[in-house]
């Protein structure tokens, strides 16, 4: 026992944690109510001093990496962690505090450990195969023991090393402050106390998923009851000339490390290809290391896949302020060597470097996975406890995708955290552990540069507003990343401010819209400053600054109300295209009497965007995007045609009728000069192709790939009243209408929608007897909302009451029409109503009205406009009478009908009124406590049943 | 249709027959510039008038007409469907308030058939105020194919088929061309 004064009392932190130095040993001392306790000052897992930690029940987390330690026991209590704290015993005598660096405290952790050992023994005989030796399968043979498992684990790893994390390999390893050991996740002695066979330097070649058996490299074969695939991932390579010179490196072991570290210090100039965190954690490392760094990125911006542009620029000035040169939309083309240096071609010129590192990204190692069938796009894919779609095998880590859609897309999380989550998601599951109701801890990641420890929690995405709170890029800085439309934040991103990551934790689980102000933050714009745009290339500003600025709330009455921001913002516009028209929905684009023979095609649109819809020769039809793969012209300018094939005139790139790339002129250039890369591959450069359906002559595309049937997506009712109207006769097109509608697209559904305005509006149904509000009628919706069809039988008016009347201003007694054959109705339907009009979410309306038919397709063009493409139509079969029967009726419909001229007249008169007094909202009340399916003429119910839908798609 | 040669001065014409046919287009010049004037004054009933009783009106895109799809914006058989349509017009529709102005030109006799029947084509053009902006737009741009019958008031169209060039009818067409 040495007793040693540590410090006074007072000057501890009450319920905090201080740091003190004794005899040169860092220690941190906290003061829990009226006892203190010591620990050694820094973290078991790397540097990190745990005095800048956080102290809450009793546990002390690392500012670095969010470790949590027992304060009193030293026990570690999560991962990164996996060695207890070492603990001190601590006395206090009056003011004075007092601790003894030989003695532990009481029931300090490394006691407690000792008497677990040997508590994994094998006895049960359930085998569980590990492919893949990284962290994430150090994670999970952790949680699996943790859970209770008692089976065989066998680790299989091609690497010589047991289980290690990476972050210090672009980081200490680099720069030789920290060892192999230090990152070790298993160690020889976990072998044992785990109970785990590691096969070293062999990797799993195949796997028999009928059979459970997995093949090694060293012919052996391993048979599973459970296969966990952690096979990590491999860096990029870029397939250009050069690429396998000495002097050429890439990073993703520890052994590339070393080399890559000794390489830099003897290097005087490196050129770095690849602006993402590792290369600009190189960049830091080079310039540590007395190597001067020019960084060389595609993009107009650093991480633009990943990071909004602001962020982009914060960490671009970081760098440069550290003497790294950044290059952006810079191509590397070719490598060649120089004596003993080394050109790197470019597309903006070339660059002499003594060495080149690629750090252009990581390439899942997924080929396993596919070979036992598993489900695999870019990442194979797992739910929350890492199951994939084949039984007994499981996926975590870099191979892996996160298994919640990040803005619509899945990703793969490429982090030390989601590697160690995914792990121990699986270790758990394959325990049989109970699950975890959500994965509730939000991803995290860190990155070290330029002396700066810069952690990001949460997923931000490039098209993320940003805002920022402190200097610009310093120690202490904090962004936030945010959803511009809904104020949700995405991010949290702090520059050595580990308190901001913790409290940013209860900021992005809230829920709260982001509010600037109350965290002291200026948005920053997406507009590049004069100085950048001088050196880098230009980039137009974002779509509206203002935009920014603007916060989306729906009216707290719900949706009786409807806020005009719905119908003229064009953020919110931005967000329906990407959400609903490019989002999981059936979109109509044709009729197939349009293309009938095979080279047929017609123009179409998907929303605002230009289609080409074409018969192929095999019959099929195709959907493709009418922008050339090369330099994005609108080639194909006909409204429609017959082609054998489509070429751009620009370039006379040529696409065939299923959009493929089929000719490129000069593709191998001219006497050997010019022309494209060797490995250009027509496959890869396509048309945009669209997800296809037909129903009953009806041709339907997608943006989505794995859309539901379109009977499924209609539902069975609003499918029965469709194949009410296409009742399976052939339909054939009579003609077109198309005309502009200064209105949003929204209002045409709602129109339809609401049958309130039938008898009020259109007068001329009243006088002339076609329809009243005591008719035989339904309003019908959807169980989603998206759909309806508003439908009504034609009646005998000569008994309306004449209260009724009264109500309807419009009823002029006595009116009739001179010529009344157009008003005729001949029953060919096997349908109760004489009048149906479908609405078919987003872009379609089909009109029945009594023998009148037509297809109305919605073509947004903006929030305060849309087109509308009529096709009128009638059947293969119709009498010569019957044409002339349907184009008379057709006077009441269209954009010169009775009553199509009426609607189109009242949209614009509500888009003027929102204009004109902007910032109210719509009063939609009729039919209280119904959103859906109303019998009644006088309902508003099915607008707020679509709206219902509408606010969950666009997450408002 | 190779009408337009039937048209071109014939050197065998002699000074009468080119008499007539200034005298036939100068008749047809009245006639649209009365079609335009009630039109423009919205009129319509005396609008409807100018028609025979078997007219056929029809306002139809020249996406359409050229495709050889019947469809029109409006499809009127006979004079009672189209005094229908002047009627319905002034008595039940609802649409904003709005000046019309149609101008009429480049007048071609096509031909004259056994029965005494004109065939005739002119351009023309609508042009719109609403009464929310202080400018006109250019609300229409076609061409009529006409018949003409001469009935005992006067020349009565038989036919006019309003082809309009421009692909979107700007919102609504709320009054005939």
């Amino acid at each position: 026992m040495s007793w040693q004064f540590a410090i006074a009392l007072g000057a501890l932190r009450p319920e905090g944690v201080t740091g003190v130095e004794i005899d040169g040993t860092p220690v941190a001392l906290y003061r829990l109510g009226d006892e203190v306790f010591a620990t050694h000052g820094i973290c078991t897992h790397a540097l990190a001093f745990l005095a800048d930690g956080f102290v809450e029940d009793g546990k002390i987390e690392c500012p670095l990496h969010q470790g949590l330690f027992d304060i009193r026991t030293g026990a570690a209590l999560c991962a990164p962690l996996t060695e207890p704290v070492k603990t001190y015993a601590v006395k206090v005598e009056g003011d004075s505090v007092y601790v003894d660096l030989d003695g532990a405290a009481q029931g300090a952790a490394a006691d407690a450990a000792a008497s677990n050992d040997g508590a994994a023994s094998a006895t049960s005989t359930r085998r569980v195969v590990i492919a893949g030796a990284g962290q994430a399968a150090a994670a999970a043979i952790r949680a699996l023991r943790d859970a209770g498992f008692t089976g065989s684990i066998d680790l299989i790893g091609a690497e010589a090393h047991l289980p290690y994390e990476r972050p210090p390999l672009s980081k200490g390893v680099l720069l030789g402050t920290q060892q192999h050991d230090a990152c070790a996740r298993l160690r020889a002695a976990d072998l044992t106390a785990l109970a785990v066979t590691a096969h070293l330097n062999t990797k799993a070649v195949s796997i028999d998923a009928g059979q459970r058996i997995v093949a090694l490299s060293n012919g052996e074969t391993l048979a599973y009851d459970e296969l966990l695939i952690a096979t990590g991932g491999r860096a990029r390579a870029l397939p250009i000339p050069g690429a396998d010179l000495p002097g050429v490196l890439s990073l993703r072991t520890y052994e590339d490390s070393l080399a890559l570290g000794e390489a830099l210090r003897r290097a005087k100039t490196v050129a770095i290809v690849g602006g993402g965190f590792i290369g600009m954690e190189l960049a830091s490392a080079a310039v540590e290391l007395g190597c001067s760094a020019v960084v060389l990125e595609r993009e107009p911006g650093l991480m633009s896949r990943v990071m909004p542009a602001p962020l982009g620029r914060a960490f671009r000035s970081l760098a440069e302020k550290h003497g790294v040169e950044v290059r952006t939309s810079t191509s590397v083309e070719a490598i060649a060597q120089d004596g003993a240096r080394l050109v790197v071609r470019t597309n903006e010129g070339s660059i002499v470097a003594d060495l080149v590192v690629m750090a252009v990204g990581l390439e899942p190692e997924t080929a396993l996975a596919a070979q036992a069938g598993c489900d695999v796009q870019n990442g194979i894919v797992v739910d929350a406890a890492g199951r994939t779609s084949v039984s007994n095998i499981w996926a975590a880590g870099d191979c892996a995708l996160h298994h919640v859609e990040v803005s619509g897309r899945r990703v793969r999380l490429e982090s030390w955290h989601n590697a160690e989550q995914q792990g121990a998601a699986a270790g758990r599951a394959i325990a049989g552990a109970a699950e975890a109701a959500e994965q509730t801890t939000l991803p995290w990641f860190w990155t070290d540069q330029f002396g700066l420890n810069i952690q990001v929690l949460g997923i931000p995405t490039a098209a993320d507003a940003v805002a920022r709170t402190g200097d610009d890029v310093a120690k202490g800085s904090i962004y936030r990343t945010f959803d511009a439309v809904t104020r949700q934040l995405t991010g949290v991103i702090a520059f050595s401010s580990p308190a901001a990551i913790r409290a940013g934790r209860n900021e992005l689980t809230s829920g709260a819209p982001f509010d600037p102000a109350s965290a002291d933050a200026v948005i920053l714009s997406n507009e590049t400053t004069q100085e950048e745009t001088m050196n880098a290339p230009i980039k137009m500003p974002a779509t509206s600054a203002q935009l920014e600025n603007r916060t989306y709330h729906w009216p707290t009455e719900g949706l009786t109300r409807v806020p005009d921001w719905v119908y003229t913002d064009e953020a919110i516009y931005k967000r329906e295209v990407e959400k609903i028209f490019h989002g999981r929905s059936w979109n109509y684009v044709a009729l197939e009497d349009e293309i009938r023979n095979p080279g047929d095609f017609i123009r179409s649109n998907v929303g605002p965007t230009p289609v080409v819809v074409s018969r192929a020769e095999d019959g099929s039809i195709n959907v493709f995007e009418n922008r050339c793969s090369h330099r994005a012209a609108e080639f194909c300018r006909d409204l429609r045609g017959n082609a054998k094939e489509f070429v751009c005139p620009y370039h006379q790139w040529s696409y065939d009728l299923k959009g493929n790339l089929a000719g490129v002129p000069f593709r191998r250039g001219v006497n050997g000069a010019g022309g494209m890369p060797k490995e250009f591959k027509n496959s890869e450069h396509g048309l945009k192709r669209l997800n296809v359906t037909t129903h009953r002559g009806v041709v339907f595309a997608s943006y989505c790939d794995d859309m539901e049937s379109f009977a499924d997506y209609l539902g069975p009712e609003v499918l029965a009243e469709f194949e009410a109207t296409f009742d399976g006769r052939t339909p054939r097109v009579l003609g077109h209408y198309r005309h502009s509608l200064p209105g949003n697209w929204k209002l045409y559904h709602e129109n339809l929608k609401d049958p309130y305005h039938a008898t009020l509006l259109h007068t001329f149904l009243v006088t002339f007897g076609l329809l009243v509000a005591g008719n035989k009628s339904l309003m019908l919706a959807d169980a989603s909302g998206r759909h309806g069809v508003m439908a009504s039988a034609k009646s005998d008016t000569t008994n309306l009451a004449a209260d009724t009347k009264k109500e309807m201003r419009a009823y002029k007694e006595g009116m009739s029409l001179s010529d009344p054959r157009f008003m005729k109705f001949v029953d060919e339907f096997d349908s109760p109503w004489s009048v149906t009009m479908i609405t078919v979410w987003p872009n379609l309306i089909v009109q029945r009205e009594m023998n009148t038919l037509g297809i109305r397709q919605i073509v947004p063009t903006g929030p305060n406009e849309f087109i509308m493409k009529w096709t009128m139509f009638g059947f293969e079969g119709d009498d010569a009478e019957m044409t002339q029967h349907r184009l008379r009726q057709g006077n009441l419909m269209g954009p010169a009908g009775f009553l199509g001229l009426e609607d189109n007249e009242a949209i614009k008169f509500v888009q003027d009124g929102m204009i004109s007094v902007p910032d109210g909202e719509h009063v939609v009340e009729l039919d209280p406590g119904n959103d859906g399916t109303s019998d009644t003429l006088i309902s508003e119910a099915a607008i707020r049943g679509m709206y219902r839908h509408w606010r969950e798609v666009m997450e408002l | 249709m190779s009408l337009a040669l039937d048209i071109r001065p014939k050197l065998a014409d002699d000074r009468d027959a080119q008499i007539e046919r200034v005298l036939l287009r100068a008749d047809i010049d009245d006639f649209n510039a009365a079609y335009a004037a009630a039109l423009d004054s919205q009129k319509l009933v005396e609008w409807s008038e100018m028609f025979t009783d078997d007219a056929s009106y029809v306002v139809l895109s020249r996406e359409n007409h050229d495709g050889g799809l019947p469809v029109g914006l409006i499809y009127c058989e006979g004079r009672p469907m189209i005094f229908d349509r002047a009627f319905a017009l002034e008595k039940t529709a609802m649409f904003a308030p709005r000046y019309l102005r149609h101008i009429i030109s480049n007048t071609q006799v096509l031909g004259i058939e056994p029965d005494g029947a004109i065939r005739a084509r002119a351009n023309y053009v609508v042009l719109q105020v609403l009464f929310d902006r202080p400018d006109a737009t250019l609300h229409q741009v076609g061409v009529y194919h006409d018949v003409f019958r001469r009935e005992p008031g006067g020349l009565r169209l038989a036919k006019r088929h309003c082809v309009y060039d421009n692909l979107l009818v700007p919102n609504a067409l709320c009054l005939p061309v």
